[in-house]
């Protein structure tokens, strides 16, 4: 990946951008059918709540793949977008359609400062940090009772409509489905022309070696600053879809053990791929669901999995299905 | 007042006994172990179940020795075959195991709540400068003071501590001296998850126990090792005591600030100097 972003010249061409729209678009039309085919309202929901970790996973993924530095916090991104949603319908008068962007601009505007600061470090350390700060926030909004309602988490009345249309379709499984798909492919068709863009091409120089991107004369703070602020819009994104379905946000959101999951799901999907995290979500509550029937030992199943995707598949499961599948194409060919 | 700084000296106590092992590991093998909460957590439960039938003396020898066999199996299986590689890459794995070892927990003990009595040896209050203050409490704090002066004496006088000293600074270079460092290695990571065990039965009367008290205490294991300074003994000590003085007196006086102000002085530090961190690079 890095190295094919460091030795080739050439513009991105237009086409592969029209295949990918194309993609974007059977998808999504697969995503508002689907609804039809399953009715059933408890695999309707499920999913839609698969999906919404399918976007923080995504985001989370996105900064592994677009500079290499695993958060161990991003679940602060996901409950800023809810709790912002929650707290502005709750204290401000502000229509629903002005919260929402300003839910999302929230948690970027956060990670943008933030990320001046913390991105100079890497490694490790960059995982502590953000480990630190989401604990930060995560005790901040467990003491403060009065505004957002403390351990007890906060329950908020939609208004009636948004947009011009009913609110209710936020809160009926199979339209909330469409729309937290609809909105995950979205998400990753601009990750994928971002990639793609000279913006792109510069991250993974970045990621592949800071020190050479700054001697060639790139700035290099700014797009790290810039990619974490990204990274964490989308996780918000996935926020504000939450409050909006659940119409009730706790702490449990914002708690370390969340970003975990949602680092676990990216690493088993396959980080390095664009969609690799968002299969990793559906995998894992999937396995979560129908393992939790099965056995009660789906927590320990997910542990060594994830021990075994790090050290025997580090490409992940996209990862391990795209080699097999390339390999297998060359060698019918050969 | 007193008790206040007292139960910060409890807290603080307990709190270094669990971390030294992760600064013990850390010093070592350059790896954030994850795991070490569960670790704990362990330790609690099977001093527990030991304790229900051989006394409570009994389970925390039998945790002990449980741990430091358990330790020694991660360094040889875990941390040795991953050395040459990304610190990241540990630090995933030892999260893996951190969920096996609740999930572990979980399916042998339930997830309910345990409560653990105190011991009747060390039942009851006792005046301590006219305080009544609960002897159990009082001898927490004994323990770490023991085990610092315990762990100093090995580190400076013990040959073995010579050579975790000489391989925490540069482990190359002390195996080229003729020292097996993979023994130091499975013989500190075998004290760390011991020390681990051992203050997670000492925890268990105070705290009550539960699968996910692992990963809830684990967050503070890592303060103390970023603000103790990455791998330093007597900073480890100093850092405990001052995040449970911070933990007790902030629970008083500034409830809604007291849980935070840990993790702003950990940022604070991680971004003033993150140099022992940098995976890899420093050597």
């Amino acid at each position: 990946m890095s190295a094919q972003a460091a030795t080739s010249l050439p513009a991105p061409a237009a086409r592969p951008a029209m295949v990918g729209a194309g993609i974007a678009l059977a998808a999504a039309v697969v995503g508002i059918v689907i609804p039809f085919v399953f009715t059933s309202p408890v695999t309707l929901s499920l999913a839609t709540q698969g999906l919404m970790n399918a976007i923080l996973a995504t985001s989370v993924g996105f900064l592994i793949r677009q500079l290499g530095f695993v958060s161990f916090g991003h679940a602060t991104f996901f409950g800023m977008g809810a709790y912002a949603t929650g707290l502005m319908l709750k204290h401000t008068g502000l229509p629903l359609e002005v919260i929402m962007p300003l839910a999302v601009l929230l948690p970027a505007a956060f990670a943008f400062v933030v990320g001046l600061v913390v991105v100079r470090v890497s490694g490790v350390a960059f995982s502590m940090l953000t480990l630190a700060i989401a604990q930060v926030f995560y005790e901040i909004v467990v003491k403060w009772r009065d505004f957002a309602g403390g351990d007890d988490g906060l329950s908020v009345n939609l208004p009636t409509r948004v947009f011009g249309l009913p609110t209710t379709l936020f809160q009926e499984p199979g339209d909330m489905f469409r729309i937290v798909w609809v909105t995950l492919v979205v998400i990753l068709f601009l990750l994928f022309l971002l990639a793609r863009s000279r913006f792109g091409r510069l991250c993974f120089a970045i990621k592949d070696n800071e020190e050479r991107a700054r001697f060639i004369g790139y700035r290099t703070l700014l797009p790290r600053a810039i990619v974490f602020a990204i990274s964490a819009a989308i996780g918000g994104t996935g926020g504000v879809l939450f409050l909006l379905y659940n119409g009730f946000v706790s702490p449990d959101v914002l708690h370390w053990t969340m970003s975990g999951s949602a680092l676990i799901m990216a690493i088993i999907g396959g980080a390095e791929f664009l969609i690799g995290p968002a299969i990793g979500a559906v995998v894992f509550l999937a396995a979560k669901d129908k393992l939790g029937d099965v056995t009660e030992h789906w927590q320990a199943i997910i542990g060594i999995t994830l021990i075994l995707v790090t050290v025997k598949w580090p490409h992940g499961l996209v990862g391990s299905v795209w080699h097999w599948t390339t390999r297998r194409g060359r060698g019918g060919r050969a | 007042m007193l008790m206040h700084i007292l139960n910060g000296f409890v807290y603080g106590g307990l709190l270094y006994i669990l971390s030294v092992g992760l600064v013990l590991i850390f010093g070592l093998r350059r790896v954030v172990n994850f795991a070490h909460g569960g670790l704990f957590m362990i330790g609690a439960y099977v001093g527990y179940a030991v304790a229900m039938h051989a006394g409570f003396f009994t389970g925390l020898a039998a945790a002990i020795a449980a741990l430091a066999i358990l330790g020694i199996l991660l360094d040889i299986g875990v941390f040795r075959p991953l050395q040459r590689h990304d610190p990241l890459l540990t630090v995933l794995v030892t999260f893996g195991i951190l969920l096996i070892l609740e999930d572990l927990v979980r399916s042998v003990w339930g997830k309910d709540y345990v409560s653990v009595q105190v011991p009747q040896l060390l039942a009851g209050n006792v005046d301590f400068l006219g305080l009544q203050y609960p002897v159990y409490r009082l001898a927490v704090i004994a323990l770490a003071l023991i085990t610092m002066g315990g762990l100093t004496l090995w580190l400076k006088r013990s040959a073995i501590g010579l050579h975790v000293r000489a391989s925490s600074v540069d482990a190359v270079t002390t195996a080229m001296q003729g020292v097996n460092t993979d023994r130091v290695s499975a013989t500190v990571v075998g004290i760390g998850a011991a020390l681990a065990g051992m203050s997670g039965v000492v925890a268990g009367p105070l705290l009550t126990l539960s699968p996910s008290m692992g990963s809830y205490i684990l967050v503070d294991c890592f303060i103390v090792v970023v603000v103790g300074g990455l791998g330093s003994f007597t900073g480890a000590f100093l850092a405990a005591m001052a995040i449970g003085q911070i933990h007790n007196f902030g629970i008083v006086y500034l409830p809604w600030a007291a849980s935070s102000i840990p993790f702003l002085i950990m940022i604070g530090v991680l971004i003033w100097r993150p140099q022992g961190f940098a995976g890899g690079a420093s050597s």
